[in-house]
């Protein structure tokens, strides 16, 4: 079942037919005059909570409010048998066959760590208000969130501490508003900003004694690290909301034009593994997943047009069959009806490319977070 | 009529059935609030023709705060902008309880004859009841976004809403496009350019 807008849309039919057309000309007239690319201004703040690994505040302007920490813990991790058990062995056991070493680099590929991290490492936990834990929304939005975290880069490998042991990540987010509007964009940068500002603290031990760690929290490292420069080598991923009118294509939708949308997606996208980042390379990101999402508009009434209200001198059908019927037949300027089909393709390949492309929102959204100082 | 509910959306009328006729649920209408009960129904009276069913625009709520702002008690609340760029005219509603309405002007059908008290259903337009929209050109809805982007910049900077303000807000933010020069379709007045807007 595909996630919903869960509120309700409370506009009538003529605001609905309103905007509608409004976004539907080219280029599209927005309620607040943005263009349909054009994001509404922020406030975000990182490494607000002391207590957590990494944690950040995302408000947006229409008042909802997310908080969003990150706490690592030590685990244990349970003995996997792997079919490299022989080489692995050889590689964590040090002075024995040396020789294979360099085999074993090949034919299991790693560097400390590389591919053994697992999906259960990383715990997020949505909080919304006036939501139980186990409602849709909440489930739906941590499994999206979950999943392109998952999907991207080498984050669970970063996990690995050694054999026996592994950091647990605890992701808590939790919406401090209300949902007035969906709340997965907010969601998936609040949660993108606490892991950029999150830190492990610096492995003392060596391969696979139990953990020690240093007490100095300066020499922690980043779980998303940066080079010498201050670069950051990779971000995590953020969830982007893409809604469709007609052919266009517009971003950041506040709830009413996602009332009237006729096609929304979540867009995940991430930054490529690939390296290295060739400068007229066509993109440094990664599509990660789409979902989609219903738009609320689908379960609206459709608007009455002049010819058949009686209040305007026409006549009303005597069924609903007969409305029904009706409607089919008429297709009015100004008077409001639901969308119905699917979405083309040739829409959807758009849409990811507009996120997706070199100098496309994606890269706006991430370099803009990235200026986000702690 | 009374109506239960103290918002300006319609609830049902349990014992009003043909009220069906002429609203449904979801419609949006500006109404006099005559009085409110005791248990927070209001009673709401669209004994005008200025009152009744909205149509050809766009809603827009706003909430009092920001400290003297929202929309204050003014001698009118129902007023007409005459807009640039060829935007014709667009009528803009402000409720005291922070609805907004802001419309293309539709010229009433009786314009040019007198109206007698006792024949006003004969000036009823056959359109006061309708869900249906007229034809909005493109100039007029933007003129529409940049009113409500007005409107908002003033509530975030705690300004008070009213005719006059509205008014001076529209004319600036006209001045501020014009300074700004290229960027057409930039037409946002959040951030810091409502903030340029208010200071006018």
């Amino acid at each position: 079942m595909a996630p919903s807008s869960a509120t309700h849309v409370l506009l009538s039919p003529a605001e609905l037919s309103y905007l509608h057309s409004s976004l539907a000309l080219s280029p599209p007239v927005r309620p607040d005059g943005r263009s349909s690319t054009q994001f509404r201004p922020l406030v975000a703040e990182s490494d607000i909570l002391p207590g957590a690994n990494g944690s950040a505040r995302v408000c947006f302007p229409d008042g909802t409010e997310a908080i969003v920490g990150v706490k690592a813990e030590v685990e244990k991790s349970r003995w996997r048998p792997s079919e490299e058990h022989g080489v692995h062995l050889g590689t964590g056991g040090g002075d024995l066959e040396m020789d294979n070493d360099d085999e074993g680099e090949r034919v299991s590929g790693k560097a400390a760590g590389k591919g053994l991290g697992e999906n259960s490492w990383a715990e997020m936990s949505i909080e919304i208000p006036g939501f139980r834990d186990d409602d849709a929304l909440p489930v739906f939005l941590a499994a999206m969130l979950t999943e392109a975290l998952l999907a991207c880069g080498d984050l669970k490998d970063r996990l690995y501490i050694n054999r026996g042991f592994h950091w647990k990540l605890y992701m808590d987010i939790l919406l401090l508003s209300q949902p007035l509007s969906y709340p997965l964009p907010l969601l998936s940068l609040t949660t993108h900003l606490a892991l950029l500002s999150a830190r492990l603290p610096k492995l003392k031990s060596e391969l696979d004694e139990d953990p020690l760690f240093d007490d100095d929290w300066d020499a922690s490292a980043y779980l998303y690290p940066r080079d010498s420069a201050g670069k950051r080598l990779d971000r995590p991923p953020v969830t982007l909301l893409v809604m469709a009118v007609g052919d266009n294509i517009i971003f950041d939708p506040t709830t009413e034009e996602l009332a009237v949308a006729e096609a929304v997606l979540a867009v995940s996208v991430g930054d490529s593994t690939s390296s290295p980042k060739a400068p007229s390379a066509p993109s440094n990101l990664r599509l990660l997943s789409i979902r989609t999402i219903d738009p609320p508009s689908r379960l609206t009434p459709p608007g009455v047009a002049n010819s058949m209200n009686t209040a305007t001198g026409g006549n009303a059908p005597a069924s609903s069959q007969d409305a029904v019927a009706q409607r089919e037949g008429m297709e009015q300027q100004g008077v409001w009806n639901p969308p119905r089909g699917g979405m083309r393709r040739g829409l959807i390949g758009k849409m990811i490319k507009t996120v997706v492309e070199k100098g496309g929102v994606a890269e706006e959204v991430l370099d803009g977070l990235a200026a986000v100082e702690s | 009529i009374n109506l239960p509910g103290g918002i300006l959306r319609k609830r049902t009328a349990v014992d009003e059935l043909n009220i069906r006729t002429f609203f449904t649920e979801g419609d949006l209408l500006v109404a006099e609030v005559q009085s409110i009960f005791q248990d927070g129904s209001a009673s709401l009276h669209t004994r005008s023709l200025k009152y009744g069913k909205l149509r050809n625009g766009c809603f827009m709520s706003v909430s009092g705060t920001g400290g003297g702002g929202g929309v204050v008690r003014a001698r009118r609340h129902v007023f007409t902008v005459t807009t640039a760029h060829g935007g014709g005219e667009v009528d803009v509603v402000l409720g005291v309880n922070g609805y907004i309405w802001i419309a293309k002007h539709v010229e009433p059908e009786t314009k040019g004859k007198d109206v007698s008290i006792t024949r006003i259903e004969e000036s009823v337009s056959s359109s006061i009841y309708s869900s249906q929209n007229d034809e909005i050109g493109t100039e007029t809805r933007r003129e529409i976004a940049r009113i409500g982007g007005c409107i908002g910049a003033l509530v975030d900077n705690g300004v008070r809403v009213d005719e006059d303000m509205v008014m001076r807000a529209y004319e600036a933010s006209l001045d501020v496009e014009a300074e700004a020069g290229a960027g057409g379709s930039d037409e946002y007045l959040g951030g810091e350019r409502g903030r340029r807007v208010v200071e006018m």
